[in-house]
């Protein structure tokens, strides 16, 4: 019998109508509406249970301390400490999302050789080739750390140099070591005790110093108050988010920063309201007021208003040293709530101006990228993230360095900090095999060298034999009742903190012969200490997702 | 009992930093959006910029974060969603976004008063390997979907299996924080059961200086503000204080 | 019977048949455990009689799931028995330190959120109550893999029909959702949902 057209279209209407009393269309539906909910493409988390440690982040010297979410070995999210008494728990906002930064697009995983690629091996030798050649300076983005002294200690050893790029908020204290004799990294300030700060464009709400430390004690005793407990007065160009909710923003012309700073002096030992003995300078407040734009009875009133509520202190953004004088004549140099020994002898260390004409300079990853050294030396620069420009930072070799979290370091006193503080940033991330880092780099051709581990563990028995301070771990006790070296080690390298007595009553003389000729300085805006060609991906919430800031608050290309 | 979470959010301390939006887009993996712009961007929690309207020294700002309000009373988006894609929880007082049953009409961005609500223009993509940092509480939407803040709902349900696991029945409000007051430096955003007479976010709501924005529409958001400065009062209303800057240049 | 009607006749024949009998075999794909694991062998010889010895509930409350390598290393770091399924397990995954790769029957999408914490230690559940006898298990179950949704059967249940479905057969929205209704018990969206 043939099969007709008609027989298939009756088969196949009978097929359809059978197919709706099946399971079919049913479960089709539902299939297919579970499929298109989950695309393979759409990455999700990994299903994995999650752990807390403590490290610091390692983003720049402030080292704030830090909680890690880790699952499968993965950072999966950060938080603050707040058991801190420093950082109060707080982070700034590239803090929050710095656990996404070693996946950069940027992030640099081979040597590279001007712009090919090349390897370790070569760079070793080429290394090699240099220090038989000649001397190499070292420059250092984080001094103080264990790090830091392999550096020192193989510059010294190899008959180079050892150079620092201090933070802005160290080069602001960098004028009293030329008054009072202290090296700019054991000084502090005592904003604990201080009732008015004068600040001359520098972001105390944004991260100057512990970005936490600052905003707790304005929040605790400004945010919000008629008559502030922490006066703030901002001196600054234009309104920064510190200008912008300031107790007092006394908007000057940029770079004006020395003739205001000069002027109020003037006013204050004219009319006698300070008792430091120091002379008054030349500068009148006719050309003050040319300089700055403020009126001279601006100028009056806002040097009389610094004095209204003792202790002042005022914070420069650089070494300007008429804002130091100022501070030298307000009396707020080693006194309470002003600028504060913090009691360790540590070294000065020559800047960058220092280098002379070596063979090679050796850029550890911490420096800031925009730093480029001199023309005729090799440079060998360590960085976890590559620049978006070509020619490399300026390197003739970029070096694959360990990103965030991804090697054992330490954390010596941050900048800005009135009492000395101590803390290790346990590796908390696998580095890749291809990542190394300059104090490795030295250590293995140095094989003599104190390397980072041992530096640590030296450090770690140092506190303990001194018996001082305050651990701040799972318990905070002080150091005294803690049993052993072995205890007191464990403890800072699962993440917690060491800090200091407050010796903010050592003495701190400072003698001022002559002010300072007010210069115009260029910009009084601080630069960041974020110094990373790359920003945390998040940080787009910020500058590019919405109006709230400037990508060029933090990048400087 | 059922609880009424909300917060109150300090504006006196608020410095415009920025730390709550960062903190906020990594709980809730949301991506990175390289190609984004102010008007496509995608931020549950927003810190918003106005100025006082004055000249010279005496021009302050004041930051204002905006996240999803969590109106209790005919709440604007529900009652437009037409997938009953959200709803006010019953237990919580949290205004429930559910992107996986979204279709992607944006009819609740038009209808909230408070344009707290992003739109996934993309699908969400990291740069590769990243995805290994994704938070696994929360789930990834996809591109076409409608999402806002939940008030970070993972944390409480992590505070409630911890509850369970102790043999509670109630979660200890140490446990459940939400990433933006986990964050701020200030501890501008106060966050609590504002149904419980005992909780200080609440004690804090009923304030003479707290205020909600908008109030007049009768949403009963249960996102507050607080100042003490009355120009930073007036902005609750528009028209009655300084133009609010306008965010989408 | 007419010409027509038997057309008619074996196309819904076709079409019962292909949608009662093929679809619920070609639908789903049939995938091995990597190990054979057998529960009685477990609770007979060493002592471990509680589901939570190994599933273990951590003192957060999260739940650890499939036991990772070290719950098995316990006792399989070396061999200690004769069978050919414990020879992988030694050879192939605990000796070069790598998880096995279990199939899970009960996984749910990304945006689901499941507590066993509250769901065991608050609500009182006993395991068999949604895992039936999985506890006594003397042979691996088959994991037949939906290829549409990638998910398991057991997340509609056996019964392509859903009719004379065992009490614990199925974990589809719905089902938690009847389970609920049924104690009391509700939960909004977020309450399941993350």
């Amino acid at each position: 019998m043939k099969v007709t057209r008609r027989d298939l279209l009756l088969w196949g209407t009978g097929a359809a109508a059978g197919l709706v009393l099946t399971p079919v269309p049913w479960k089709l539906l539902g299939d297919v509406s579970i499929w298109s909910q989950n695309w393979p493409w759409i990455p999700q988390p990994t299903h994995a249970p999650v752990e807390v440690k403590r490290s610091s982040c390692t983003l720049c010297p402030k080292g704030c301390p830090m909680r890690v979410r880790l699952a499968a070995g993965w950072p999966v999210g950060v938080a603050g400490v707040p058991s801190h008494p420093l950082s109060r728990g707080a982070l700034c906002p590239l803090g929050f999302g710095a656990h996404q930064l070693n996946w950069h697009p940027q992030r640099l995983r081979t040597v590279l050789h001007g712009e090919k690629s090349s390897s370790w091996n070569e760079a070793r030798i080429a290394f090699a080739k240099a220090l038989r050649e000649g001397p190499i300076a070292i420059v250092d983005g984080y001094p103080g750390r264990a790090a830091s002294l392999v550096f020192d200690s193989f510059a010294q050893k190899q008959g180079g140099s050892y150079h620092v790029v201090p933070s802005p908020e160290i080069r602001a204290l960098a004028p009293y070591q030329a008054l009072g004799g202290v090296p700019a990294v054991d000084l502090g300030y005592d904003l604990e005790n201080a009732r008015t700060v004068l600040s001359f464009g520098a972001p105390l709400l944004d991260g100057w110093g512990i970005p936490g430390r600052f905003n707790h004690l304005w929040a605790e005793r400004a945010a919000g108050a008629a008559d502030p407990q922490l006066r703030l007065i901002q001196v600054e160009d234009s309104l920064s988010r510190t200008a912008a909710r300031a107790w007092q923003w006394a908007p000057i012309r940029a770079g004006a920063e020395a003739a205001l700073a000069t002027a109020m002096a003037r006013v204050l030992l004219e009319e006698g309201r300070v008792s430091a003995r120091v002379p008054i300078p030349a500068l009148t407040l006719a050309e003050a007021e040319q300089q700055t734009g403020l009126s001279t009875d601006a100028i009056r009133g806002l040097a009389r208003t610094i004095v209204a509520r003792p202790p002042v202190v005022a914070i420069a953004t650089d070494d300007n040293p008429s804002i130091a004088a100022l501070n030298v004549a307000l009396g707020a140099v080693g006194t309470r709530g002003g600028i504060v020994r913090r009691g360790k002898k540590a070294k000065s260390y020559p800047g960058i101006d220092t280098i002379g004409s070596v063979r090679a300079v050796l850029i550890d990853s911490t420096v800031p990228w925009d730093f480029t050294p001199s023309a005729n030396a090799e440079v060998f620069r360590f960085a976890a993230w590559n620049g978006a420009s070509s020619r490399a930072g300026g390197a003739d070799w970029l070096l694959p360095a360990p990103g965030f979290l991804e090697e054992l370091t330490d954390v010596p006193t941050p900048p800005t900090s009135a009492v000395e503080t101590y803390a290790v940033a346990p590796s908390l991330v696998k580095a890749t095999p291809e990542v190394q880092s300059a104090a490795q780099l030295l250590c293995g051709t140095d094989t003599d060298l104190a390397t980072v581990e041992k530096t640590i563990h030296a450090r770690c028995e140092d506190l303990f034999q001194a018996r001082a301070g305050t651990l701040y771990g799972d318990a905070t006790m002080p150091v005294a009742q803690v049993v052993s070296v072995e205890k007191l080690e464990e403890q800072l390298r699962s993440g917690a903190a060491w800090i200091g007595e407050d010796v903010s009553s050592e003495r701190l003389r400072c003698e001022l012969k002559n002010w300072p000729t007010a210069v115009d300085s260029p910009s009084s805006r601080q630069e960041t200490t974020w110094g990373g060609p790359a920003l945390p991906p998040l940080a787009s919430k910020l500058y590019q997702e919405s109006n709230l800031r400037e990508a060029s608050e933090w990048r400087k290309a | 009992m059922s609880a009424r979470y909300g917060m109150v959010i300090d504006l006196d301390r608020c410095t415009g930093c920025g730390a709550c939006m960062v903190a906020c887009a990594a709980e809730n993996n949301v991506p990175p959006l390289p190609q984004a712009t102010p008007r496509t961007g995608l931020t549950p929690l927003l810190v918003r910029k106005v100025s006082n309207g004055m000249e010279g020294g005496a021009q302050r700002e004041v930051f204002i974060p905006i996240m999803c309000m969590h109106c209790e009373h005919e709440t604007p988006c529900v009652s437009v969603c037409p997938q009953q894609a959200v709803e006010v929880d019953k237990a919580t007082g949290i205004v429930m976004q559910m992107p996986q049953r979204c279709l992607g009409c944006r009819y609740c961005m038009t209808a909230c008063p408070y344009h707290a609500r992003y739109f996934n223009w993309w699908d969400p993509q990291w740069p590769a390997g990243m995805e290994k940092s994704l938070n696994p509480g929360v789930a990834v939407r996809m591109r076409g979907v409608v999402e806002k803040c939940n008030l970070c709902h993972a944390r409480l349900h992590a505070a409630e299996e911890k509850a369970a696991a102790s043999g509670r029945r109630e979660i200890d409000p140490a446990d459940y924080i939400p990433a933006c007051v986990e964050a701020c430096p200030t501890a501008a955003i106060r966050f609590g059961n504002l149904a419980d007479g005992k909780d200080p976010a609440s004690h804090e709501a009923h304030s003479p200086d707290a205020f909600r924005l908008l109030a007049r529409l009768g949403t009963e958001p249960k996102i507050y503000y607080k100042s003490k400065e009355a120009w930073v009062k007036a902005l609750a209303e528009p028209g009655s204080g300084p133009a609010w800057e306008d965010q989408h240049g | 019977m007419s010409r027509n009607s038997l057309a008619l006749g074996l196309g819904v024949a076709t079409a019962l048949l292909a949608g009662w009998v093929a679809f619920p075999q070609v639908l789903y794909v049939r995938k091995h455990q990597p190990v054979e694991f057998h529960h009685k062998t477990h609770s007979e010889k060493s002592g471990i009689t509680q589901c939570g010895d190994c599933h273990t509930l951590r003192a957060d409350g999260t739940f650890i799931g499939m036991p990772r390598l070290e719950t098995c290393s316990g006792c399989h770091s070396q061999r200690i028995g004769t069978s050919r399924e414990e020879a992988t397990l030694v050879d192939e995954y605990i000796k070069p330190g790598q998880e096995v790769p279990w199939l899970v029957y009960a996984r749910q999408p990304a945006n689901v959120w499941f507590s066993h914490a509250v769901h065991v230690r608050r609500a009182g559940l006993g395991c068999a109550e949604c895992h039936s006898s999985d506890g006594q298990s003397d042979a691996v179950r088959v994991y037949e893999q939906n290829r549409i949704t990638g998910y398991s059967r057991d997340i509609w249940g056996h019964s392509i029909s859903r009719l004379r479905r065992a009490p614990h057969e199925g974990m589809k929205m719905g089902d938690c959702e009847s389970c609920h209704r049924q104690h009391h018990f509700e939960a909004g969206c977020l309450g399941c949902h993350q």
